[in-house]
């Protein structure tokens, strides 16, 4: 049933999907109240689908690639509810909605029927690893959103030509809040994502998995550190601010997808 | 209905032209009275501003509208009639709905004519020369300027210095308020653009000028607070606006002291506007983080730009405009021609009725049989007789002459007018 209720959910993400790629073609908001309504519905089903493989296999789904993207699509959309609902940006959307479907459909290609868990992964601190991990992510998606968004309005200020999107996107100062509070709250919870991996390592073997995707993820956290740094020490904002956001956001896309490619402990099944 | 509509603009009229045709509150009044109690004319109102003066009626006749404004303002019609144009039914319509959406306006999206419209339309109304007609095309009118404005971009952006002023620095801070706007020397427009960014949201003004009593005066206005110009960089760094207009034949803020206010505001953006010629502001100050700076040309590229976008909304609204004046007419019209086909079939079966009625008696012998077929045949007569006519009243709901064609059948079947 969940398979059902997961393609069902991206059918309605296509809908946000299909809005983000028209707005961008013609440069002007189309059809944004119902690809909303569409994304939150396919949220709600998405939900129902993760709590019924959750219960299928009666662990944390997170365990196979399908499971993981899943998860992480569902992130995305929450991450970007609470943005919308909170700052009312709703050209976030364009960024925010084709990821939550790639994610998604990425989940629906790697749909495997088993429900094996390898014994090394069978561990309470999954519970508390994982989840914090992958809300982080989602948070720094939603930095990487903003600013990419402050950067196009930017320039669209610096030259002083206006593009189209100038109309609609929100103003500097908005993008630049949004961009930090969605960092202040993904770094804590990449911090502790971290630091819980270490110890559910530690707990394991004693020592810290030598993996690819430790090593990333923990390039990754020192960004966001850096980041965190130069806005809280150097006064950083805007542009400068907004670059290092996207190295970040381009490091946590390395650390989630070409970590696999480098095996080790955290590849999927 | 029998629309009418007589005027001139600034597209057919210079302006000692329509100053000369032009009424003031109290001659509309007098106006619209003596329109309306002319023959043939039922209703008026009259739309006069400083770039049209235009009279709607529901009147068969635009000549006794033309030959009025004449009257009325003792001009000779050969004076004005080469500026004057003249419209009937549909393109009257779209005339008005062109207008109160802003179409037809110099300032092509300007949001002020919608409210004369509505102001000439409730002096009219309240002068009692608005009836059924006029109040349903002008409501229409209304609520088409409305869509006009929501589904188009039409007025959505700025098209004048202090405008476009406000518009860029709500795309840097997003909400005004809680900002502070520095004003550096006094023109009118530096004025005008503080005026309209304090209107808003701005919260609160600094004034600095080389002659600081001039300073203090502006200050008052905005009641905001005097800074030496002596000093005035020191107390930059409390503003995130900077409108700088003096007479100044070299830069008053250079680059190296841009860059050092922006340090002092740890890097907060700044927005700086320079209308002055020659320039106040260094040009390169743009190139530094978090400081926006635009002069004089940049904000009428800015101006210039919003207008081109202007125009191509302005395509999309004359394609909402197509489409509510053919779905007006069609209303109105069927409007007229049902009731008219109604009492077409009426007036006929009435007088088939009172004449057999007139010759019961030697209809009194005929066995029922023949009654019946007496009653028949004249009943055939008749529908075959208004056939025609009915077609053709159908038809005319849907053309464009339609209401002078209904108009023509009604006096020859003696037909009133629908209430």
């Amino acid at each position: 049933m969940h398979v059902a209720l997961l393609r069902l959910a991206l059918g309605l993400y296509s809908v946000g999907f299909a809005h983000s790629v028209l707005t961008a073609l013609q440069k002007k908001q189309t059809l944004f109240r119902p690809a909303l309504a569409c994304v939150s519905a396919g949220f709600v089903l998405h939900v129902v689908s993760i709590i019924s493989r959750a219960m299928e296999v009666r662990y944390l789904p997170l365990t196979q690639q399908y499971e993981a993207f899943s998860f992480f699509g569902a992130l995305a959309t929450l991450g970007f509810l609470i943005a919308y609902a909170k700052y009312r940006i709703a050209p976030l959307s364009i960024f925010a909605f084709p990821l939550i479907f790639i994610m998604t459909f990425v989940a629906n290609l790697f749909y495997d029927p088993s429900a094996s868990i390898p014994s090394v992964l069978r561990s309470n601190w999954i519970y508390i690893h994982t989840p914090l991990v992958f809300l982080g992510y989602a948070a720094l998606f939603i930095a990487f959103a903003a600013a990419i968004m402050y950067l196009i309005q930017e320039h669209a200020l610096k030259s002083k030509h206006a593009v189209r999107f100038y109309h609609w996107l929100p103003s500097l100062e908005i993008c630049d809040d949004l961009a930090y509070r969605a960092l202040a709250i993904g770094f804590p919870l990449i911090t502790l994502g971290i630091i819980t991996g270490a110890l559910w390592a530690q707990a394991v073997w004693g020592v810290w998995a030598r993996d690819a995707k430790v090593l990333f993820s923990f390039l990754t956290w020192l960004v966001y550190l850096l980041l965190i740094f130069y806005r809280l020490i150097a006064g950083w904002r805007g542009r400068k601010a907004a670059y290092l956001s996207i190295v970040g956001f381009i490091g946590v896309l390395v650390t989630f997808l070409g970590a696999n490619y480098f095996g080790g402990l955290h590849t999927f099944q | 209905m029998q629309l009418a509509l007589v005027g001139l603009s600034h597209k057919t009229a210079p302006v000692e032209v329509r100053e000369r045709l032009a009424f003031n509150n109290d001659a509309l009044r007098l106006a619209l009275k003596s329109l309306v109690g002319r023959q043939d004319v039922t209703e008026a109102m009259i739309l006069s501003t400083c770039n049209r003066v235009e009279v709607v009626a529901e009147s068969s006749d635009d000549r006794l509208i033309r030959e009025f404004l004449c009257d009325f303002h003792q001009i000779s019609p050969d004076d004005v009639s080469k500026h004057l144009y003249s419209l009937r039914n549909a393109d009257a319509i779209r005339h008005v709905f062109r207008v109160a959406a802003s179409l037809d306006s110099m300032m092509v999206g300007e949001p002020q004519i919608l409210g004369q419209v509505k102001e000439a339309y409730r002096i009219a109304a309240d002068t009692g020369t608005v009836g059924m007609h006029l109040s349903a095309l002008m409501n229409r009118a209304f609520a088409v300027a409305k869509k006009v404005r929501s589904e188009t971009g039409i007025s959505q952006s700025a098209v004048s210095i202090s405008y476009a002023a406000v518009e860029l620095a709500r795309k840097i801070f997003g909400d005004l308020s809680g900002k502070t706007v520095m004003i550096i020397g006094a023109s009118k427009m530096g004025e005008l653009t503080a005026k309209h960014l304090k209107r808003n949201g701005v919260s609160s003004v600094l004034v600095t000028n080389r002659t600081f009593e001039h300073a203090v005066e502006l200050a008052q206005v905005f009641e905001g607070a005097a800074v030496s110009f002596e000093h005035f960089t020191d107390h930059m760094d409390r503003a995130d606006i900077v409108i700088s207009s003096t007479g100044a034949p070299h830069f008053v803020i250079s680059r190296a002291v841009a860059e050092q206010i922006i340090h002092r505001r740890k890097n907060r953006s700044m927005f700086f506007i320079d209308i002055a010629v020659p320039r106040d502001i260094d040009p390169t100050v743009n190139e530094i983080d978090n400081a926006f700076l635009y002069d004089i040309d940049d904000l009428q590229q800015v101006i210039d730009e919003n207008l081109k976008e202007r125009m191509k909304e302005a395509s999309r609204a004359e394609e909402i405009i197509d489409s509510e004046v053919q779905a007006f007419c069609l209303k109105i019209q069927s409007r007229e021609v049902v009731p008219t086909i109604v009492q077409l079939r009426d007036n006929v079966e009435k007088i088939r009725r009172d004449e057999i009625e007139r010759n019961r008696r030697y209809l009194k012998d005929l066995s029922p049989e023949q009654q019946a077929a007496v009653d028949h045949i004249t009943k055939s007569f008749a529908n075959k007789i208004l056939h025609t006519p009915i077609e053709e009243l159908k038809r005319m709901a849907h053309d464009p002459d339609g209401p002078h064609y209904v108009d023509i059948l009604r006096r020859i079947f003696n037909i009133k007018p629908p209430q």
